[in-house]
């Protein structure tokens, strides 16, 4: 019983040997500083002001008017009054319309042929040619959208006018050219911002990222210094497992206790994206993943022989690990293993749940899976964490006793 | 002159032993970012995003209501998973993350159209992700429209219209659509293009800083620079040199990953792709050797560097674009020469644009190579004062 009081005090004075070690090591260190606390912040600030405007409006595009009737006019109008697209220039030919295309002044074409009004007061078909540049995604959804729904509008409007010029009664001519109202309602995020889409997501990456490279700059700065050898206590062999793990995860765990609450209670108001989440339960959920990322974090940090190895290994999977989490690009679009494979960051989890949680409103039970797997993480990290220091202490030594 | 090659080839034989000792330039320079293109490759493999889940509530429950779910489910990106009986089972499924959009097709759907009347379709789509929103809401408002038409044409041709006259009537305008440059929509065209560069930057800045700081970390400078004749120009040099040499054929590993594996078009000169990714591998490592000689840290320059660098990706346009920033945003845009190099690519391998069109954006790559080399004689002081080396 002795022995274990005796364990017990012990595990408490490394703990606390740990924790002021590790404090002192953050604070007087401005790179780990950077990382650990100063990029989430500086990332969350610089992302969200890239995407502050959230929209894109007004598309410049060329009209190529053969026509230049009042009904072909009222066609360039109607291009022009729509949120998204604005006529910047009416070029004379096709040839002229590519130059300004190839020169990035227009983003779009559309092509009235001569015979437009004469076909369409002939009870013909007019045909109009649209060319969308697909090289840019947004861009081409916004001309897209808007010169195909313009165009229909136009054509709804002719095809009504037919029809009461045909004694049609309103309610007829109506049902005839629309039977079905087709409605479309943006749930969540309803003028789709880009903003509002990407940023939680990038977040949560920056919160799992920051704290791999700088878990793992002081995971290299205890082994560049020997600190595996230097805190142990005196009249012990060497340190014990549990103290070092629990002790770093500690500090980690309050640094990002105030990073967060700035984030996601100061942060997010500013810049006005949703919160629809009940509060606590964002917090609860919050932590969880915080404790998996740290976990992942320590273990990871224990391979680290230098200091800047962690940032020169770590940087470029910043990207690919957003990827994986299938906001930006859906998960429906890639391997199926690849995404299995994903399942191994927590941040695939956290993204996924967060988004639910805190834009959708969902409830806890309502991202339980997410939640299962990130405690299934972090035991699975944090075993690995304990094997990886006890590894480092025994390295060291190893190393000593040569 | 003869002198100042001989220093550059001195600092060359020096920098080839550093290389081939250190497995982590291997790792930086080759490993790492072929391992990084090969994950881009697969994971834009599939290019298309298909069979998304979502629900329909089908409050009618006719061959008509029936029918158009089936045509919802027939286009390629909507998948009807489940068929739900009332809109708070379907918010449970979209908070669970198990749909994407809810269609609603109200009772008496049938009814209406058979006398006649208007009716409608509610689509619910949720917005959390804007690209599958995208084309959720318009493959089923595809969907929906070509449902109305066919119900409109019935009952033209009911009314003694021919089929020819029946199409004029209920579309009086056709438009012929011309999807330019990315005629497939295919998102790897235009992602896989865009990622791989960005990883090919990360390793680039980062091997350049390693390369420059370790000689800080291990105060192994003066006898850089000695090697090459005491002239900061021969040091950088050959310091730099084998680091392009290597990174340009690393970077014709991704062009080639690009070309064949994705199957991303090359409408455009090749050669200008090629005088561009070779401005771009220089633009990054003059910047690199500009921070690296401001900061004289290590690690520091690497957390500067590397935040630099990924911040590119966002900046670009590519998939928010420029012109949609706040002004000083557009301003920012500029700093960074992956901007620059993102217009060249698209330019040249999607739109096919007459090289003469890129030739500013090659000017721009190239004023980032000139200007950071204006701190040259700030790197010869850090190179000799002890006072900068060791620092970690």
């Amino acid at each position: 019983m002795n022995r274990f009081k005796k364990q017990i005090a012990s595990y408490w004075q490394q703990t606390g040997t740990v924790i002021r070690n590790e404090f002192r090591t953050i604070f007087t260190d401005g790179g780990v500083m950077l990382i650990l606390i100063f990029a989430l912040l500086i990332y969350a600030t610089v992302y969200s002001l890239a995407y502050g405007t959230q929209v894109l409006r007004n598309v410049p595009i060329g009209v190529v008017d053969e026509c230049r009737t009042p009904t072909s006019r009222s066609l360039v109008e109607a291009f022009n009054s729509g949120p998204n697209t604005y006529v910047a220039y009416e070029p004379g030919s096709m040839e002229e319309a590519r130059q300004l295309f190839y020169n990035r002044e227009i983003y779009g074409v559309v092509y009235i042929p001569s015979n437009y009004e004469r076909n369409l007061y002939g009870g013909e078909q007019a045909d109009v040619a649209i060319y969308c540049d697909a090289s840019y995604f947004l861009m081409y959804r916004q001309t897209f959208q808007e010169l195909v729904t313009t165009i229909g509008n136009t054509g709804a409007m002719v095809e009504f006018q037919r029809l009461i010029a045909k004694g049609a009664n309103l309610p007829q001519a109506q049902a005839t050219v629309q039977p079905v109202i087709y409605q479309s309602h943006n749930l969540f995020n309803p003028y789709l911002g880009y903003g509002t889409f990407v940023m939680p997501a990038i977040i949560m990456v920056i919160i799992q990222q920051t704290m791999l490279i700088g878990i793992g700059m002081i995971g290299g700065t205890w082994r560049e210094f020997g600190l595996y050898r230097k805190l142990c206590p005196p009249g012990r062999r060497q340190m014990s497992t549990l103290p070092i793990v629990l002790g770093r995860g500690l500090i980690y765990a309050i640094i990002y206790a105030v990073t967060c609450t700035y984030i996601f209670g100061l942060h997010y108001r500013l810049f006005h994206f949703p919160m629809n989440g009940a509060p606590w339960a964002v917090f609860i959920f919050i932590s969880i993943y915080v404790v998996a990322c740290i976990a992942m974090g320590i273990a990871v940090s224990t391979l680290f022989r230098y200091r800047e190895n962690s940032l020169l290994l770590l940087l470029w999977t910043s990207i690919p690990v957003l990827m994986l989490s299938g906001v930006s690009f859906p998960r429906e679009g890639f391997p199926e293993w690849l995404y299995a494979f994903g399942k191994i960051f927590p941040s695939s989890h956290g993204v996924n749940g967060f988004i639910r949680l805190q834009t959708m409103g969902a409830t806890l039970p309502e991202v339980f899976a997410e939640i299962k797997w990130l405690i299934v993480l972090t035991v699975v990290y944090g075993g690995l964490a304990c094997i990886g220091t006890h590894q480092a202490i025994r390295q060291e030594q190893r190393e000593r006793n040569r | 002159m003869p002198g100042f090659v001989h220093n550059v080839c001195a600092v060359l034989e020096r920098e080839w032993g550093r290389l081939t000792h250190q497995p982590m330039y291997f790792v930086l320079t080759v490993f790492l970012p072929v391992l990084s293109f090969a994950f881009f490759a697969l994971l834009f493999n599939k290019g298309a995003i298909r069979d998304v889940p979502i629900a329909i509530l089908d409050e009618d429950n006719t061959t008509l209501s029936r029918k158009i779910a089936q045509m919802i489910d027939d286009t390629p990106t909507a998948m009807v998973a489940y068929d739900i009986q009332d809109m708070t089972e379907g918010e449970r499924l979209m908070r669970e993350g198990k749909i994407m959009a809810i269609v609603q097709i109200p009772a008496f759907f049938e009814k209406s159209i058979l006398s006649n009347s208007q009716t409608h379709i509610e689509n619910y789509v949720s917005g959390t992700n804007i690209t599958v929103n995208g084309l959720l809401s318009k493959d089923i408002q595809t969907a929906a429209t070509t449902f109305s038409a066919g119900i409109q044409l019935q009952l033209l041709m009911k009314q003694g219209l021919t089929q020819h006259q029946a199409m004029a009537q209920l579309m009086p305008i056709r438009f012929d659509r011309h999807v330019l440059f990315n005629p497939l929509i295919n998102y790897g065209y235009y992602l896989s293009p865009s990622f791989m560069p960005m990883m090919l930057m990360i390793f680039t800045v980062m091997v350049t800083i390693f390369a420059i700081g370790t000689e800080f970390k291990r105060a192994t400078a003066r006898e850089w620079l000695r090697t090459g004749g005491d002239s900061v120009a021969a040091a950088l040099l050959g310091k730099l040199l084998p680091i392009t040499a290597i990174m340009f054929l690393v970077s014709l590993v991704m062009l080639l990953i690009n070309f064949k594996i994705v199957g991303t078009p090359l409408n455009g000169s090749l050669a200008v792709i090629l005088i561009g990714t070779l401005l771009f591998i220089l633009s990054y490592q003059s910047i690199s050797v500009l921070i690296v000689s401001l900061l004289a840290n290590l690690r520091l320059s690497l957390s500067i560097g590397g935040g630099y660098s990924v911040l590119a990706f966002t900046f670009s346009g590519l998939t928010f674009p420029i012109m949609a920033m706040w002004e000083p945003m557009q301003w920012v845009s500029r700093i960074f020469p992956f901007t620059f190099y993102t217009d060249i690519f698209v330019d040249q391998m999607l739109r096919g644009t007459p090289w003469v069109y890129s030739i500013t954006d090659l000017l721009c790559m190239t004023l980032f190579i000139i200007l950071p080399l204006l701190c040259l004689p700030r790197l010869k002081k850090v190179c000799t004062e002890e006072k900068f080396w060791g620092r970690l």
